[in-house]
């Protein structure tokens, strides 16, 4: 492979690579604004500017600048090296690249920064991105000087409303054209651009449209500063109280990576951000996968329920007794969810299959919907895969509407409370249900056991592709609601069986041996 | 730590005889904060004592590392509450040592001179309070008029009397009032005037004299032996001060000498910090003489040092700079440093280690009266009980930094 030296550090690189994406990809950071790994190169920012040392030979390319000369008291005319920007100077075989060594380049650096702040206004304070703003870092680190400049600054329009998601802030933007070239590029809708020059720039959205479509929250998540905010975000949380974990989202079955950002101290979940993998979702995340964090309050089953009456998960799990207690437990029909993690199906198919010796197996989950060339897929669970390599002999949820309408089941315990069509028809029948959101299986169950949402356990997904990909805990279990595979290691102990669960990592053991590890590298793989 | 309990059958009628045993403290008036003793006595001569610290325990060093670093302050400020000021400038000098920083010459002369005051705040509540603990109330009064005015001028620098939290990384929080020179010209004399009243009360007192000579005697070699320093280890005549020893600020530039007593009594640790208060007189004296008068305070570096508070509230460059510092705090270099100053006791330390985030990855203090307050029950063991008062006042424990 080819290298070149970056301050002294040699840099493989693939041919045509840029310096900075192959900087970049050995985790060294070349200050930037506009340059984004998945988004074309403008070299607007100047941000990047390193200093290339002139092959061997060669003249190098000298430009002439005016300096100050106190003792004369005149300017005088001197040279300094040509800066090149890293985002678009592909890298070359034995180039030797001055970035923070380089006075000059440390000096174009502090200069850019007072140049992108001139007219920046004192919004710090109110800003939804300060604590992950690159102006603040990048003044630190590069910048460090006072404000010079003594006039009024430009005032350009605040709080535009972009869209039914996005609003922006024409102040604050820095012109770097990432959320322009976002949609023209990834999500294929050129409906932003720029208007106007120099200090009078800004962003707008094309006559007669609006931002919106279902990559929007993604013009907000590559703006580098605080111009664009989503009205979902906006106000809500200050960045620095919140913690985050590495989740899968749940939303559909390209399980795209994602940082789950929560408060915990209020347990209580605020945002996704998009989770680099090249594998799965590149750098990118949908609208509804964006909002889907609210599945972790919204909707949920808090407590037990018994023919729709909360009760304390104790009398629900009696009245589990009373209902199976009599029935030969092979004819308890299993539903497994493709909504539910595998350590869940998996505890599932332990009780149901090994323990009531049941061979009922049917599958459910989210019905299908909307569908793009881009991330969104059909299938809305996040672990159909998952399941289907469980429960390979798994009928449809239509086999199990079917079969109770003709009383060949008469007693089904579920999990989850999604199903692809309405359950009405399963009132016929004593169905338990496990799940942790409402749904139709939910709707028509004789009892209920609330079970956590992935928000709130360590859960094993498979993605459409068979990546599979672990979402890790963020929140306290809410309500009386417990892991789903706890409830049924419960469900079986009130049954009189001995319970073969009692530990999640015993259950990744069991399920996937040696697989934790190579799921958990897909993780490792998927960092940023 | 363990209770001492003594096994004694309720139905027995006679006083038990030796050894009998006493509780004194952890709350008692002539203990010098909270501290328990417990002793074993035979009739009133002491046998065993067995010194009981840790009634003010508050986990300061664990306090520290959730904080930054500049979060810190307040709670030194409450280690040696008599001195606050000099802790301060002990962990600021210390944090500065991490950073490689050097403040301006006028901040090292404002923070001698506030540390020089500190002290004399320092000594005269000691002496005041050990007086006072011997029923001479009225040196008391005297010393704590003097002590009033030091905390005067403190108040009219910082906006508090005790607790100041008034340092910073690289420089004070605010530079020296117009008036603060004059302030302290004007107060100095006054303040030596009322000490050298007290100590006439004092000095001249056959009872008082009685109570300090040759009582809670120490040697030179024990002393260093135990860890001692500051005025205890000085009063046995082993002249180490830290401010000679490894001048700090603009120490090596100013005279003055170090007091030492002879015989390691506790008469000598009264005289060795009257002696102190003189000391530092002197210094503030030549210290006002050569503070500059303009100039910064703080040092020029964005990184640790808050901008001037109209520009945060009108440049965003001030407010970036204000914000990185408040929420995520100067980022101290990854290592680790031991600094060490004079304080009130003696040499006051700090051991910090930074894994070059914003918040101490460890804060560890080396508390003068931890040692010095180690020393106490070889100083009694053999005496009167009633020698336990003086000798203990004149020790000078301060639960906030002994206990640790």
């Amino acid at each position: 492979m080819p290298t070149f030296k970056l301050d002294g550090k040699t840099i493989p690189f693939e041919a045509g690579e840029t310096i900075i994406k192959a900087a970049w990809r050995q985790g060294i950071e070349i200050p930037h604004y506009c340059w984004h790994p998945g988004l074309s190169a403008p070299a607007n920012c100047r941000m990047c500017l390193v200093e290339i040392a002139p092959k061997p030979g060669a003249r190098p390319l000298m430009l002439d600048v005016l300096q100050w000369d106190a003792k004369a008291g005149t300017y005088r005319t001197e040279q300094k090296p040509k800066l090149q920007p890293s985002c678009y100077t592909p890298a070359a075989d034995g180039m030797e690249v001055l970035g923070d060594t380089s006075e000059h380049v440390r000096k174009a650096r502090h200069d850019v920064q007072e140049f992108l702040l001139l007219n920046h206004p004192v919004d710090c304070p109110i800003c939804d991105q300060s604590g992950e703003c690159k102006l603040q870092d990048y003044w630190l680190e590069h910048g460090r000087y006072g404000k010079r400049m003594r006039d009024e600054p430009v005032h350009k329009p605040k709080a535009v409303v972009f869209g039914p998601t996005i609003v922006y802030d024409g102040e604050r933007c820095v012109m770097c054209t990432r959320c322009v070239r976002f949609m023209a590029e990834v999500a294929k809708d050129p409906v932003l651009d720029m208007r106007e020059r120099g200090n009078l720039n800004e962003i707008i959205v094309a006559p007669g449209r609006q931002l919106d479509g279902h990559y929007t929250f993604m013009t907000e998540h590559v703006c580098p500063v605080g111009a664009l905010t989503t009205k979902d975000f906006r106000f809500k949380a200050r960045v620095w109280f919140l913690r985050t974990v590495p989740a899968v989202c749940q939303g559909c079955a390209t399980g795209c990576n994602a940082h789950l950002d929560y408060d915990p101290r209020y347990n209580k979940a605020h945002r996704y951000r998009p989770r680099d993998n090249e594998k799965v979702n590149q750098f990118w995340m949908c609208d509804e996968g964006m909002l889907s964090y609210k599945a972790a309050h919204d909707g949920r089953v808090l407590d037990a329920r018994v023919r729709g009456v909360a009760v304390s998960t104790a009398k629900a799990l009696d009245e589990v007794k009373a209902l199976f207690g009599d029935v030969p437990k092979p004819s308890i029909a299993l539903v497994f969810s493709a909504a539910h993690s595998l350590e869940d199906n998996y505890a599932l198919q332990e009780v149901g299959a090994v323990l009531f010796g049941s061979s009922l197996a049917y599958t459910s989950g989210m019905p299908e919907g909307y569908e793009d060339e881009i991330l969104i897929h059909r299938d809305k669970n996040p672990n159909t895969t998952g399941v289907a390599q469980l429960a390979p002999d798994a009928k449809s949820f239509q086999t199990l509407l079917d079969d109770v309408a003709a009383k060949r089941v008469t007693h089904v315990l579920a999990l989850g409370g999604a199903a692809p069509a309405a359950a009405d028809a399963l009132r016929g029948c004593k169905l338990v249900t496990v799940a942790a959101h409402d749904g139709p299986l939910v709707g028509a169950a004789s009892v209920v056991l609330p079970a956590t949402s992935w928000a709130e356990h360590s859960g094993t997904y498979v993605n459409a592709k068979g990546i599979r990909q672990i979402s890790e805990r963020a929140l306290e279990p809410q309500g009386a609601s417990k892991p789903a595979w706890r409830q049924l290691a419960d469900l079986a102990t009130a049954l009189g069986y001995k319970a073969p669960l009692t530990k999640l990592k015993q259950i990744r053991t069991q399920l996937l041996g040696s697989a934790v590890d190579a799921g958990q590298s897909a993780l490792a793989t998927s960092a940023e | 730590m363990e209770p001492a309990y003594v096994d004694l059958d309720e139905g027995e009628l006679e006083l038990p005889a030796d050894p009998m045993h006493l509780n004194l403290g952890p709350s008692h008036p002539a203990m010098h904060g909270t501290v328990r003793i417990v002793l074993e006595l035979s009739g009133e001569t002491i046998v065993r004592a067995d010194v009981q610290v840790g009634y003010l325990h508050r986990g300061f060093e664990k306090m520290c590392e959730r904080g930054t670093w500049a979060q810190v302050f307040p709670y030194v400020d409450r280690l040696n509450y008599v001195s606050p000021m000099l802790n301060n400038v002990g962990y600021a000098l210390a944090v500065e040592k991490l950073c490689g920083l050097a403040v301006p010459e006028r901040c090292q002369w404002y923070r001698m001179i506030l540390g020089e005051l500190a002290r004399i705040s320092d000594h005269l509540t000691c002496n005041g309070a050990m007086a006072m603990e011997l029923g001479a109330f009225t040196p008391f009064l005297w010393f704590v008029k003097a002590r009033e005015m030091v905390w005067d001028i403190l108040e009219e620098e910082t906006g508090a009397r005790l607790t100041h939290s008034f340092g910073r990384i690289g420089g004070m929080a605010s530079p020296p009032t117009a008036d603060f020179k004059g302030l302290c010209r004007a107060a100095l004399p006054k303040i030596l005037h009322l000490v050298e009243e007290g100590e006439k009360m004092l000095l001249k007192n056959r009872i008082f004299l009685d109570r300090l000579e040759n009582v809670g005697t120490i040697s030179g070699a024990a002393a260093v032996a135990l860890g001692w320093t500051g005025p205890c280890l000085r009063s046995t005549g082993v002249a180490y001060d830290i401010r000679k020893a490894h001048p700090y600020l603009k120490y090596d530039e100013v005279d003055f000498d170090v007091p030492v007593g002879a015989r390691g009594d506790t008469l000598d640790r009264f005289l060795v910090r009257l002696g102190e208060i003189r000391q530092a007189k002197r210094i503030i004296d030549q210290a006002i003489d050569r503070m500059p008068d303009h100039g910064p305070i703080n040092c020029d570096d964005p990184r640790v040092v808050l901008p001037d508070k109209l520009d945060v509230y009108t440049t965003i460059e001030a407010t970036i700079q204000h914000f990185k510092l408040i929420m995520e705090g100067a980022k101290v270099p990854k290592g680790e440093v031991y600094s060490y100053t004079e304080g009130g006791n003696g040499e006051l330390g700090y051991y910090l280690v930074s894994d070059g985030s914003g918040t101490p990855y460890r804060v560890r203090i080396r508390p003068p009266c931890f040692q010095i307050t180690g020393g106490l029950s070889t100083l009694v063991e053999g005496r009167m009980l009633s020698d336990i008062v003086p000798t203990f006042g004149a020790l000078n424990m301060i639960g906030g930094e002994c206990d640790h």
